[in-house]
């Protein structure tokens, strides 16, 4: 074994406008092995990375690479000194071949027109490599999506890499097409390359990683041989101390059901979800990015599509099945694309307010009453205490948690019995998280029915009354309000893996 | 969590970001300014260059001329609003023109039949556009061209592009008839009934339901979608009303040409409805500007093509005048949602 690491960061410190992203991180891989890098949500990872791809600059810090020192200006210096990635979401061209995408940054030319023998033949060379049956003339979208991969991989692999960072690799992978990705990665292990390893999935690790890295708070709390951990000790070191957290409310939770769901199916999407949810109960949906978890809550009120599945809403004291179009009536709905589904950023934050609930301001004539919908935006605008210089201000001009308020503040307004909330306090400040999660316990203590999605497992612990963990699309397992950090790490990590066998 | 620490929190607004964006927001506002601005002065120019202008023979002219075009304008209005744009209303306004002179011929009814066949024919081809576009979610672009082109064959093929003056004189009579509300000036019941179809949509779009509805799938029509709005079935009615303005236009025009023909809505006058539009400060982007505008830019529009007319500019020359206009404006357009970032 070599003992001089082929990958040496040191140090690395960066901090973006209020956020101290990473504290002097350290990370060491070796030439010949696969390197995991673990840690939670806002731990440091991606921002590790893209000083590493070369996408933004450490404040502090050194890099080296086979013991040389380097400096990481851009992405082409990335690529210069032999470093490529493997991104999580596909970024290939659907309509376009195999060999188009590999080399779309680097065609090769011959008197300026693209030389078609050159491409294909550096296309056959890294495919066979792979073992890759497909011609370099295949169209992408005719691929399936494990073959995909291949072709991002061998896209990274055109430069010749020394190290290859693989970002969570398997999300969307079956277990066969995750078999075939690990054979490529032993094979390139093989070859000397240096693999850095990035997923949830625990499991995955001990089967393909030598050593590993967690991250937590922009700082690396643990290094070193896999086989000296546990997937314990892992989880324990990516969240930190085990204390349960003091939870922020008192539990009004009834049981009488505000929203039933039933065998939600959507191909290759949601598997048969069923659910429940009573009033005054803030229930979490718990589970990670990809797993289905934003696409349930969607579905049940018609913004996705949805295959069979029924779904059942108390209106005027008992349960009615209704269609998603008309469950929309009833369940205000906040989505995790604030500035993209949210708000209508160049209107006013009267209008903005006022959007869901017009129905109810309408005069005899059809007209809306524009008094009235003046003094309801100003009613809200001070009891969320959202900063505007006055109702007429463009949402667009206020900051991400005044308009977070003026979202939530648009179906308080409209005032329904269920609320969906997907990552209502994504990019908030503290303050600004604190406040909406004030206004969500005061949801509850009025008996409405909250179902929160957050990819914070802090602020879902502080916030909800029981759990339902989702994976690849389907409900894995339902836990109580009072679960550890640790059993809602496990379940999300553990229970992938039983979802991946099945 | 204490009220303190809330209040402490949100005490600190970022003011200077506030002022910045405000001043952002006047610049785009006075760059778009900037066109309309020039082309009052072009018109006031014309207006003063042009012997003859204000008689009050050419003034009342130009109003009635205008009539059609505004009223174009205004249906086209509902569809840019949401972000879409309805090719086929000249089109669709010489088809349901001869649809109604062909009953009044061919059937014998009514001439009053006859203007509400105009009307129930503009309504069903707004449908067949609003269908595609809001529910087979097809290019709205690709869409009304493809009716326009359709649409003017069909008109050409039926009258074998032959004008055709069936409306007897009482159409005329009632259509052309002249209020003598002041001594010596009479005044075309046209141009007070334009005056009303503005007012109506002004109304329906500052006031009603459906125009903040319409305002917000021009905006976001994700979010609108998500806030619970029927955005399929707002989109949908843009086309029935583009449709219907196409109809009472295919009235007026039909009665003051005499006759209906297939070239009554020639392709320049797509032009000349879009220009009206985007002179009144509809965004071609969708979610600004409004019909009141868009009886404004008609009346320039019109001014510009009268006097132009009055000075002898040949025909041509105007059509490459209104291609700059158009072009200038978008350009004033996309200037300005630059600057102020939407």
């Amino acid at each position: 074994m070599i003992t001089q690491p082929h990958l040496d960061m040191q140090h690395i410190v960066k901090s973006f406008p209020g956020v101290q992203a990473l504290r002097g991180v350290q990370l060491q891989a070796w030439a010949g092995e696969a390197m995991a890098l673990m840690g939670a949500n806002g731990a440091g990872k991606s921002t590790l990375m893209n000083v590493l791809g070369g996408v933004i600059r450490a404040d502090d810090g050194e890099i080296r690479i086979g013991s040389k020192a380097v400096t990481l200006r851009s992405p082409l210096d990335a690529t210069a000194n032999g470093i490529a990635f493997v991104h999580q979401e596909m970024a290939l061209l659907p309509t376009m071949t195999v060999a188009e995408n590999m080399h779309i940054t680097r065609f090769p030319t011959r008197g300026g027109l693209i030389n078609g023998k050159v491409m294909e033949a550096r296309c056959n060379k890294v495919l066979s490599r792979l073992g890759c049956g497909f011609s370099p003339r295949t169209r992408v979208q005719d691929l399936s999506t494990g073959d995909r991969q291949m072709v991002e991989i061998a896209r990274a692999l055109l430069s010749e890499p020394s190290i290859i960072l693989f970002d969570e690799p398997t999300s969307s992978l079956t277990s066969r097409e995750k078999a075939r990705l690990f054979d490529v990665i032993r094979a390139l292990k093989q070859e000397g390359v240096t693999i850095i390893y990035i997923t949830h999935f625990i499991d995955e690790i001990f089967q393909i990683c030598e050593r590993v890295t967690v991250l937590r708070g922009g700082e690396t709390v643990g290094a070193g041989a896999l086989k000296d951990f546990t997937p314990d000790q892992i989880v324990q070191l990516m969240i930190g101390d085990l204390d349960v957290e003091q939870r922020e409310h008192r539990a009004v939770k009834t049981d009488t059901p505000a929203l039933r769901v039933n065998g939600l199916t959507r191909d290759g999407v949601l598997n048969n979800i069923s659910f429940t949810l009573h009033e005054g109960e803030i229930l979490g949906l718990w589970g990670l990015l990809g797993s289905g978890r934003s696409e349930t809550v969607r579905s049940v009120i018609g913004l996705d599509p949805l295959d069979s599945g029924t779904i059942e809403l108390r209106v005027n004291g008992a349960l009615k099945t209704v269609r998603p179009s008309e469950a929309q009536r009833h369940i205000g709905m906040i989505t995790e694309d604030r500035r993209g589904e949210g708000l209508l950023l160049p209107m006013s934050v009267k209008n903005n307010l006022s959007l869901a609930n017009l129905r109810q301001l309408l005069t005899q004539l059809g007209l809306v009453r524009e008094r009235d919908e003046a003094t309801l935006a100003q009613q809200f605008v001070d009891k969320l205490n959202i900063v505007t210089p006055n109702l007429r201000q463009p949402v667009r001009t206020l900051s991400g948690g005044n308009q977070q308020k003026v979202v939530v503040g648009r179906w308080l307004e409209l005032n329904p019995p269920i609320f969906f909330m997907d990552e209502p306090t994504r990019g908030l400040d503290v303050g600004a998280k604190a406040e909406i999660r004030n206004i969500i316990f005061q949801l509850a203590e009025q008996r409405a029915a909250v179902l929160v999605i957050s990819s914070e497992i802090e602020e879902m612990m502080a916030l909800c009354d029981r759990y339902l963990v989702i994976n690849r699309g389907q409900i894995v397992k339902e836990l109580p309000g009072n679960a550890s950090k640790n059993e809602l790490m496990a379940a999300a990590a553990g229970a992938a893996s039983e979802g991946m066998r099945a | 969590m204490t009220t303190e620490k809330l209040t402490g929190y949100s005490a600190a607004p970022p003011r200077k970001a506030h002022d910045a964006t405000q001043g952002e927001a006047l610049s785009s506002r006075l760059i778009r300014a900037i066109p309309i601005v020039v082309l009052v002065i072009v018109a006031i120019f014309l207006v003063f260059g042009v012997p003859n202008f204000f008689t009050q023979r050419n003034i009342t002219n130009v109003l009635v001329q205008a009539a059609p075009l505004a009223i174009m304008a205004i249906g086209m209005t509902f569809v840019m609003i949401t972000g879409g744009i309805d090719l086929s209303i000249p089109s669709i306004m010489a088809f349901s023109a001869i649809m109604g002179n062909l009953a009044v011929r061919d059937l014998g009814v009514h001439w009053s039949v006859g203007c509400i066949v105009m009307l129930i024919a503009a309504l069903l081809l707004g449908f067949i556009n609003g269908y595609a576009v809001a529910y087979l979610k097809m290019i709205p672009f690709v869409v009304t061209l493809a009716m326009m082109t359709v649409v003017t064959g069909a008109s050409v093929w039926i009258t074998n592009s032959v004008s055709l003056a069936a409306m007897p004189e009482a159409f005329f009579d009632v259509v052309l008839y002249r209020l003598q509300l002041i001594e010596g000036i009479p005044i075309p019941v046209i141009i007070p009934f334009t005056l009303l179809v503005a007012i109506i949509a002004i109304v329906v779009i500052r006031g009603s339901i459906f125009g903040r509805w319409l305002y917000a799938v021009g905006t976001n029509v994700r979010a609108a979608r998500v806030s619970g709005i029927p955005t399929q079935r707002v989109i949908f009615s843009t086309y029935l009303i583009s449709g219907l303005c196409a109809g009472i236009a295919a009235i007026i025009l039909a009665a003051r040409l005499g006759s209906a023909s297939a070239n009554m809505g020639p392709d320049g006058m797509v032009l000349d409805i879009v220009s009206s539009v985007v002179v009144g400060g509809v965004s071609i982007y969708g979610g600004v500007g409004g019909p009141l505008g868009a009886v404004f830019g008609a009346l320039i529009i019109q001014i510009i093509g009268n006097s132009l007319n009055l000075l002898e500019v040949s025909y041509y020359t105007t059509l490459i005048i209104k291609g700059f206009v158009i072009v200038a404006f978008v350009a004033f357009d996309s200037l300005g949602r630059r600057r102020g970032n939407g």
